[in-house]
């Protein structure tokens, strides 16, 4: 019970799914998380952003798919048996999301996110929660529902922001 | 111990609104010289369920005015009065104050109270019944100065006096005409003063009408109050009861279905099932006894919901007979009719419908879809087989691939309804509009029972009532006009339904003065539109679906400002349909829409370019051919056209359109689509064509946005995701990409 209404919290805390981006490692809130399949070549929609790969059929469901290398800019994309898309469930819309690889999942406690430093990056600090430690790792944990749902992925006809 | 009802609130809304509709229908189709009784009975019961189920519920206002409704009802029926189009027209006009009180119990706008008063009176004013009741009978004196125009205009004044005939006795003392617009008369009637001004103040100002009450006849009807207190047990029995006299008025009488008469009544009407093998004789029976228990203490006690259900059964089914044989197509004689009336009301009695939310059949809908890509991805897989060895595995996929498709159809009919769904509502529209506009117009309905996608059917009300209304307005004339030119005065507007292929043919045909050319051409100059006088009929008429376009002379406010027809036209392109105008002068004008069955399954043609798959809706593809090199030929550069039977078509290259690489450049190489876009036809070049099928439709907004030339997206057999073509944003893209080149070139 308790774990749920943490869930809830503003600053989600509690169980990431980790990925790994080029050399980076990124985690998003498991419960956005639909599920984990491999990559299949999607039907491309012309005129649409690079990283817009296209739309594929999820068991009768039109779902598009982003790969964020293109997106973050992290090198040339490869495309094998090991590519892996996170399908996403964002609102009431369901995105799936290519990423190099997926890691584990981790829990993080709020007090352990440091404020990420302002920096140029390709990710907007707005869309990141923080940044967690894990042993070695640094994990940069990003608000997927305010990334996807913004206007500079363009998925959505009337994006917030 | 008390029970709630309010769960059943629900259910009596929707009854009374179903009561409501088919009092509607019926009034319409309601032979004022001579009705049929039979129908008088549904309409009355009709009114009679409404007040049941409104007492039952508390509310009050509803029964009270459905009560006053049904007493004058009751009294047609049963031929103490005679109906007249002044009592139709009240009854039409109470069935809307009736909507609008279910609205407010609804949780809607709150009805005007003052409407609600006035249709009380009227119905009262028209209980009392002249000829029987000279009580009621008032003598007024009217004098009024009428409006210059209307004094001019012989036929108005004619309408006018009609209009006072038909609230009773007029005596004419003074009598207009062009130059002495004063108007003066005696009437003995039993409206009030205030309906007279009513129908008076159409033809002159308030201020220069007088009305004098003289001489009483005899004291002022003293039951118009005892009307008002509908549940009086005693004084409810109706006061013009009193006033004739009538001896067999007296404890039960009160009941307007006295159950002796009534039993036997109910009886004559119905005996008929006796006769049909397996027939409910318990149904029909039952109108014979509740309406004998309905009346009299119970009126508003909880207990007439159940003889309003039996009645509601009945009383829909008659109407449902009564639709079948409406149609003009279909001649039968009165007794012919009479037997439709009883299978339908046996079937009825029997089997009839279930409520299912809409939601849940669209959830089946999706399924089947499902079901239908699932099947065609294992017939792909499987035709990979050996024959011999899988012989037995590839019967059970064809046998698979029947049922799925059987499966498909019988889903897809449950979201089907009858095109009556829509016509339904004309008669009432066409009627008042006519009355408005001093038009006689008799409607035709032909095809209601053609059946068309729920949700197609919600989406093509709005643009066809435009379509009528411009009929009535712009296209049949009045009846002077129409007497001159030599054509029967009353109109006809048609309107028609039909399977065509797989679409739904639409079309609203009027007998009026059709369009006029010279007058459109003309209007479309003054608006700067590019015309000229070489243009065929065609073109000429799909000027009046430019944004703003009017013909009229004058605005009024049916038609003539010109919004509409233009989104008219959008509208139903947007539902994948088109339309088109025929028209010759003199003779009228017939408007054709064509729509696609459903909106969720699609005729498409599969085409390849490069190494995408696209489907192309089959509806707007004219022809595909093989072009000769010499007749793709080029304007300005690369502005291209392509010469097919001397006529030269825009060429619109998909892989441009979509930035494709790897695709045919030459279109001598490729396949040419002849498309149907917005503003003509233009050849769609593509690499090849695969093959065509029935195709889900699929929205890529769910969970993507809308992408600028593609309509949706479907599955393919193989489990791959194609897009669906929307050819007229397509082809507007590559018209601008050959503009942009061109203009490249010659800068």
């Amino acid at each position: 019970m308790e774990h749920a209404v943490q869930a809830l919290a503003p600053v989600a805390s509690g169980e990431y799914l980790t990925f790994t981006l080029g050399r980076e490692e990124y985690g998003i809130d498991i419960l956005k998380v639909q599920e984990i399949r491999g990559y299949e070549p999607p039907t491309t929609i012309a005129n649409t952003p690079p990283f817009l790969k296209g739309v594929i059929n999820l068991r009768g469901v039109i779902v598009p798919i982003v790969d964020m290398r293109i997106k973050f800019n992290l090198g040339e994309p490869t495309y094998d048996q090991f590519t892996v898309v996170i399908i996403l469930n964002i609102g009431r819309r369901v995105v799936g999301m290519v990423v190099d690889g997926v890691s584990d999942v981790i829990q993080l406690g709020a007090e352990t996110l440091r404020p990420a430093p302002e920096f140029a990056s390709t990710l907007d600090t707005r869309y990141i929660l923080g940044l967690g430690t894990v042993g070695e790792r640094m994990i940069i944990v990003v608000d997927i529902e305010r990334l996807m749902s913004s206007r500079e992925m363009a998925l959505i006809e009337t994006a917030t922001e | 111990m008390s029970i709630d009802l309010s769960q059943f609130t629900q259910v009596f809304f929707e009854e009374a609104a179903e009561h409501l509709a088919n009092m509607e229908a019926l009034l319409l189709a309601l032979d004022v010289e001579a009705p049929d009784s039979e129908d008088l009975n549904a309409i009355f019961r009709a009114a009679h369920s409404i007040k049941g189920g409104s007492g039952t519920f508390g509310f009050g206002d509803i029964a009270e005015v459905t009560h006053i409704l049904e007493t004058l009802l009751d009294r047609v029926r049963k031929g103490e009065l005679s109906l007249t189009p002044a009592m139709v027209d009240a009854f039409l006009a109470t069935g809307d104050v009736l909507k609008a009180l279910l609205a407010q119990h609804q949780g809607g706008e709150p009805a005007d109270e003052a409407a609600v008063q006035a249709i009380c009176a009227r119905l009262q004013a028209l209980s009392a019944d002249p000829a029987t009741q000279s009580a009621g009978v008032q003598r007024y004196w009217l004098e009024c100065v009428l409006s210059p125009a209307i004094a001019e205009d012989s036929t108005a004044v004619d309408n006018l006096l009609a209009g006072l005939a038909e609230l009773g006795t007029c005596e004419i003392v003074e009598r207009p005409a062009p130059g002495a617009p004063r108007l003066a008369l005696w009437i003995e009637t039993a409206a009030d003063a205030a309906q007279l001004r009513e129908v008076l103040c159409f033809y002159a100002f308030p201020e220069d009408i007088r009305i004098d009450a003289a001489g009483d006849p005899s004291a002022a009807p003293s039951g118009v109050t005892a009307q008002h207190e509908p549940y009086g047990l005693f004084t409810n029995a109706p006061t013009e009861a009193a006033a004739t006299a009538d001896p067999g008025y007296s404890f039960f009488e009160m009941a307007p279905g006295l159950p002796l008469a009534e039993t036997t009544q109910a009886d004559a009407g119905y005996g008929f099932f006796d006769a049909v093998p397996g027939s409910p004789v318990q149904a029909a029976k039952t109108p014979a006894v509740t309406e004998g228990e309905g009346y009299g203490f119970f009126n508003a006690a909880p207990g007439a919901p159940a003889p309003a259900s039996a009645e509601s059964t009945l009383a829909a089914s008659s109407v449902h007979g009564r639709r079948a044989s409406d149609d003009p197509l279909v001649e039968i004689s009165r007794a012919g009719r009479r037997q439709t009336d009883k299978v339908a009301v046996n079937s009825a009695a029997e089997s009839s419908s279930i409520r299912v939310s809409v939601e849940k059949v669209d959830q089946l809908i999706n399924l089947v879809g499902e079901l239908v890509i699932t099947q065609a991805m294992l017939a792909q897989s499987a035709s990979d087989l050996d024959p011999v060895q899988a012989e037995r595995l590839l019967a059970g996929i064809d046998l698979l691939a029947r049922n799925t498709r059987d499966l498909q159809e019988a889903v897809m009919s449950i979201r089907m309804l009858p095109m009556s769904m829509v016509f339904s509502r004309f008669p009432r529209l066409v009627r008042d509009l006519a009355g408005k506009l001093g038009k006689q117009v008799e409607l035709r309905t032909i095809g209601e029972a053609t059946e068309l996608d729920k949700s197609l059917i919600e989406k093509i009300t709005d643009p066809l009532t435009h379509l009528v209304r411009n009929s009535l307005d712009h296209g049949i004339e009045t009846p002077e006009r129409r007497v001159a030119a030599g054509k029967n005065p009353k109109g006809t507007l048609t309107l028609k339904a039909a399977h065509q292929g797989g679409n739904i043919v639409i079309e609203v045909i009027d007998d009026g003065a059709g369009l006029n050319r010279e007058k459109i051409l003309a209007k479309a100059r003054e608006r700067g539109l590019l015309v000229h006088d070489g243009m065929s009929d065609q073109e000429v008429w799909q000027l009046i679906f430019a944004p703003g376009f009017s013909t009229a002379d004058q605005v009024t406010d049916v038609s003539g400002r010109g919004v509409g027809m233009d989104v008219v036209k959008k509208n139903i392109e947007g539902l994948g349909g088109r339309v088109e105008i025929e028209s010759s002068p003199g003779y009228g004008t017939r408007t054709i829409i064509s729509l696609p069955l459903t909106l969720a399954i699609l005729d498409g043609m599969s085409v390849r370019v490069g190494s995408e798959t696209y489907i192309v809706p089959l509806t707007l593809v004219v022809e595909s051919l093989q072009p000769r090199p010499e007749d793709i030929r080029t304007i300005a550069g690369d502005g291209r056209v392509v010469n097919i039977r001397g006529e030269y078509l825009p060429l619109v290259s998909l892989a441009e359109v979509f930035n494709l690489h790897g695709a045919v450049t030459d279109p001598a190489r490729g396949i040419l689509m002849v498309v149907e876009a917005e503003d003509g036809r233009a050849a769609l070049f593509v690499d090849e064509l695969l093959g065509q099928h029935q195709v889900v439709i699929k929205s890529l907004e769910s969970n993507y946005r809308k992408v600028a030339g593609v309509s949706g997206a479907t599955i393919l057999g193989d489990g791959r995701v194609a897009l669906i073509l929307d050819i007229a944003a397509v082809t507007r893209m590559g018209l601008a990409i050959n503009r942009r080149q061109y203009g490249r070139l010659a800068a």
